[in-house]
């Protein structure tokens, strides 16, 4: 079927979410708590657009709403900016000092907001993706408590967490680099818990924690000495993989 | 005569307010005084807890049929007093009956009381009236009678289209229509179907599904089978917020009795249809009322709210077509079935069918549950059923809709209720709260307290309901206590507005209501407190100077005796002067005055 995103015509899938059908036709909607590798939370709702069906007008939430009719959806319009505004006008009295909500803010004309009062030292906007990727690695190691206002990510009691393995997914997905991750000496430091890290069998680099690797091990059911016990970083697995790939390629087979 | 004196009963109230003044104590000494005056078989009266009466402010309540008497404010003195005279000699005890607020006249029974006549009960027909904790009683009312029509001369299209044309409406907030929604689920071609009774009640201060529930479980019970007959649902839920013990107790022992009777369960009356019923404690939020809330709830997932673009009537509880409904939606379907829609839809306004129960409280005489067509006056609730203001002030505003409604002025008191009108005045219907206030009430505090409310009970989720609220929170703190900027009004608006417009669930689109409503009806309290930095309720206490006015101060003394802080002096007969050094502007003076001497400068 077809909709129209700001008067372009664009192909859907009814149920398919109009954020995924705009992006897939390089229609610019802005979002925090989104990551293609979860399904929609709505919970930043910077993705708000205006849907018109059936003459009548209202703001929906893109990255959820699924397409079921032919409708007109527009991105941009005077409105939506307005209450985007306003939004980040509230994220930037939150995260005062984060690059990533002093950038979107200022795309809508907020650079200061002098009104409130604020935690310089905040950074989470609290979209919820750091708590969902360590959910999905299995760790399972931070959690949002409290409600409300007060809510925040945490370990359990702000403790170092037993369960984390310190592989950082939390902080790769997260879309304001509000959760810390430091690296030095071989040793990497997150949620307040110091890991050891393993150098690359190859390179010699430092690449992930000694937890990590073990956790995603016994994940896969791979037995320790596998692969002669190479432990290799990201680059170099692609590099051998790439010539495997090569040295398997049907012209070298033939 | 033998069987007509058997039909005597006494009926003691057991509702909220009752209990909490003693209800359950009188029902003890009435019982067992009865039995040591040696009252024997032959003239033994039957003796009932029952649900609410309504008439909260004057309990505990004590009813006397058949010769209809009433008393309120019964206390463990009277009872000797009252078995010998009305029980043994039928006579009645003259200071016992109650007062109509409006004539001032003390009257026998309920039906000659203001606050009862323009009341028409539907939901509440057997609150009050029955022993919710004896099926038989529930039965000699028509109970049940409407299930047994459902299932021996209606298919499930028919229960719908009748439920459609009464015209019924959700009572649980948003007003969405009940047969529209059993049509929708039914429509869907996926099993197991459930449905669900939403008694969270999460409102402070609301208690009319509790009421019901404990006053009358079987007509929810009752409702909810006939709503699972017409969608095809085999299994149901009843969400009752974790708080209400009785509530919980009173739904355990009526589904016992009707499984007891075959009113539930499989089978149901030979019919061959199944149904069980099920009892769940809240989450113990707010929030979790939420429909997408309450059902994750009952899933044991946390109690957070997801986007509802699709409806739980197609996904709902463990994403399977779910019917929500609330419980006096639910206590609403047996009579529409008895006495069909069309007696339903001609009650009411053209929008709005039925009834709705209130809870007013506030400054009003009467205070209680009140049960009234759709479209009866602001001004008839409040000063014919209320029967007017306390101490008769000044009516400034009423409070509906629960916390994250709005607040309705003086001007507006002609308004006819309804869920439409009730939208268009920047308020709602929400669960049915009535809240009066005088005179003596800061708009601006008004909105404070709800925003704080509300700000505790956001769940986080989403960041406008979130962030928004708190920091209306802030400028409200700000603005009661003198810290109020210029363009802070303006800038409630302008998060108010967005937060309405971009919240995820209900709580969040609704909870500006408090404030949006409050500025816009009374809009120069405002401008008071950020520009002149004056409260004229004399309520913000930063923001209020109590003076006394030397003409009509009478020097009667009475304000010097009850302040705490000894702040006034003056001779007696002469006009007296508060110190404004010592003041603590606790405001007893000006509640206590009797001359309107002291006015908030
Ligand atoms: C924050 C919030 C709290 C709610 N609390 C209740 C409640 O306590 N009881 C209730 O029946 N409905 C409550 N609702 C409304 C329900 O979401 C739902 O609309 C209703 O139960 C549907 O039943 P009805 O159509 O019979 O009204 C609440 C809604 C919101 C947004
Ligand atoms: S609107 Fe408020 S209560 Fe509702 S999901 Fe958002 S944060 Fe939670």
């Amino acid at each position: 079927m077809k909709i129209r995103i700001n008067g372009i015509d664009c192909e859907a899938q009814p149920g398919e979410f109009i954020l995924d059908v705009a992006r897939r036709n390089n229609i610019y909607i802005p979002t925090l708590c989104h990551h293609d590798a979860f399904a929609g939370e709505a919970r930043c709702r910077l993705c708000i657009v205006e849907v018109v069906e059936r003459g009548r007008s209202r703001v929906v939430t893109s990255c959820v709403y699924p397409v079921a009719g032919e409708i007109e959806v527009a991105t941009d319009t005077e409105k939506i900016r307005s209450l985007r505004k306003t939004l980040l006008m509230l994220l930037l009295a939150r995260t005062p000092q984060n690059e990533t909500i002093k950038k979107l803010a200022r795309e809508y004309g907020v650079t200061e907001v002098a009104r409130f009062e604020s935690d310089p030292q905040e950074e989470c906007i609290l979209c919820n993706l750091c708590v969902r990727a360590c959910e999905q690695l299995g760790a399972g190691a931070i959690y949002a408590v409290n409600r409300g206002v007060t809510k925040k990510v945490a370990t359990l009691f702000e403790e170092p967490a037993e369960e984390c393995i310190g592989c950082a997914a939390c902080a790769a997905i997260c879309p304001t680099g509000a959760i810390k991750v430091l690296e030095k000496e071989g040793k990497r430091i997150i949620w307040n818990r110091e890991f050891e890290m393993v150098p690359c069998s190859n390179c010699g680099r430092p690449f992930a924690t000694a937890e990590q690797l073990a956790f995603y091990r016994a994940r896969l059911k791979v037995a320790p000495d596998r692969y002669g016990g190479d432990r290799l970083c990201e680059n170099c697995r692609q590099k051998r993989a790439a010539e495997l790939a090569s040295l398997m390629s049907p012209a070298r087979l033939r | 005569m033998k069987s007509e004196q058997a039909k005597r009963k006494i009926l003691v109230c057991c509702g909220p307010g009752c209990l909490a003044v003693g209800g359950r104590e009188i029902l003890e000494g009435l019982r067992s005084r009865i039995a040591a005056a040696g009252l024997d078989a032959t003239v033994e009266p039957v003796i009932k807890g029952t649900g609410c009466h309504g008439l909260c402010e004057q309990g505990p309540m004590v009813r006397f049929l058949p010769e209809d008497i009433s008393y309120c404010r019964v206390s463990l003195p009277d009872l000797d007093e009252i078995v010998e005279q009305t029980v043994r000699q039928q006579k009645v005890v003259e200071r016992l009956l109650l007062v109509d607020a409006l004539t001032g006249r003390r009257v026998k029974s309920q039906g000659e009381n203001s606050f009862y006549k323009k009341q028409l009960k539907i939901a509440l027909r057997n609150t009050g009236e029955i022993n919710p904790l004896n099926i038989d009683d529930y039965l000699e009312r028509d109970g049940y009678r409407a299930l047994a029509k459902v299932l021996f001369e209606m298919d499930p299209e028919t229960v719908i289209a009748e439920v459609e044309k009464s015209g019924l409406r959700g009572r649980g907030g948003a007003g969405f229509p009940t047969g529209l929604k059993w049509r929708q689920c039914a429509r869907v071609d996926n099993s197991p179907k459930y449905v669900i009774c939403n008694a969270d009640e999460g409102d402070p201060g609301a208690f009319m599904d509790r009421g019901i529930i404990e006053g009358d479980p079987h007509s929810v019970i009752e409702g909810m089978v006939i709503g699972a007959y017409a969608i095809k649902a085999h299994r149901g839920f009843v969400y009752i917020r974790d708080e209400y013990a009785l509530a919980v107790k009173t739904m355990l022992e009526a589904i016992r009795q009707a499984e007891a009777r075959s009113y539930l369960g499989r089978n149901i009356l030979g019919s061959g249809f199944d149904f069980s019923l099920e009892v769940v404690r809240g989450g113990g939020a707010f929030v979790c009322g939420e429909s997408t809330a309450l059902m994750a709830s009952i899933e044991g997932r946390v109690g957070e709210p997801r986007a509802k673009y699709i409806r739980s009537v197609e996904r709902g509880l463990w994403d399977q077509p779910t019917v929500l409904n609330n419980v006096e939606t639910w206590a609403n379907i047996p009579p529409i079935i008895l006495r069909g829609g069309e007696w339903f839809s001609s009650i009411g306004t053209a929008k709005s069918k039925g009834t709705k129960v209130f809870s007013l409280v506030g400054k009003v005489k009467n205070t209680g549950l009140v049960e009234v067509p759709m479209g009866i006056t602001l001004r008839e609730l409040i000063f014919d059923i209320g029967g007017g203001i306390l101490n008769d002030r000044k009516f400034k505003a009423v409070q509906t809709g629960g916390p994250s409604g709005g607040c309705i002025p003086a001007e507006m008191l002609d308004l006819e209720v309804d869920f439409d009108s009730l939208t268009a005045a920047d308020s709602m219907m929400g669960s049915g709260g009535m809240i009066v206030m005088d005179e003596r009430t800061c708009m601006v505090d008004t909105a404070r307290y709800y925003i704080d409310f509300l700000t505790e009970e956001s769940c986080g989720k989403c960041s406008p309901c979130r962030e928004g609220l708190k920091r209306m929170r802030e400028i409200l703190n700000d603005i009661c206590s003198g810290a109020g900027l210029p363009g802070d009004i303006e800038l409630l608006e302008e998060i108010g507005g967005m937060v309405r417009e971009c919240s995820l669930c209900g709580l969040g689109k609704t909870a500006p209501n408090p404030v949006l409503s409050t500025i816009k009806h009374f809009r120069e309290e405002y401008d008071e407190h950020v520009h002149r930095k004056r409260c004229p309720a004399g309520i913000c206490r930063p923001l209020t100077t109590f003076v006394i006015d030397g003409e009509a101060c009478t020097g009667c003394g009475l304000c010097r005796k009850n302040c705490p802080a000894e702040a006034i002096s003056g001779e007696p007969k002469e006009p007296h002067v508060i110190d404004q050094s010592r003041c603590t502007k606790c405001g007893n003076c000006i509640e206590l005055c009797r001359f309107n001497a002291i006015t908030v400068k």
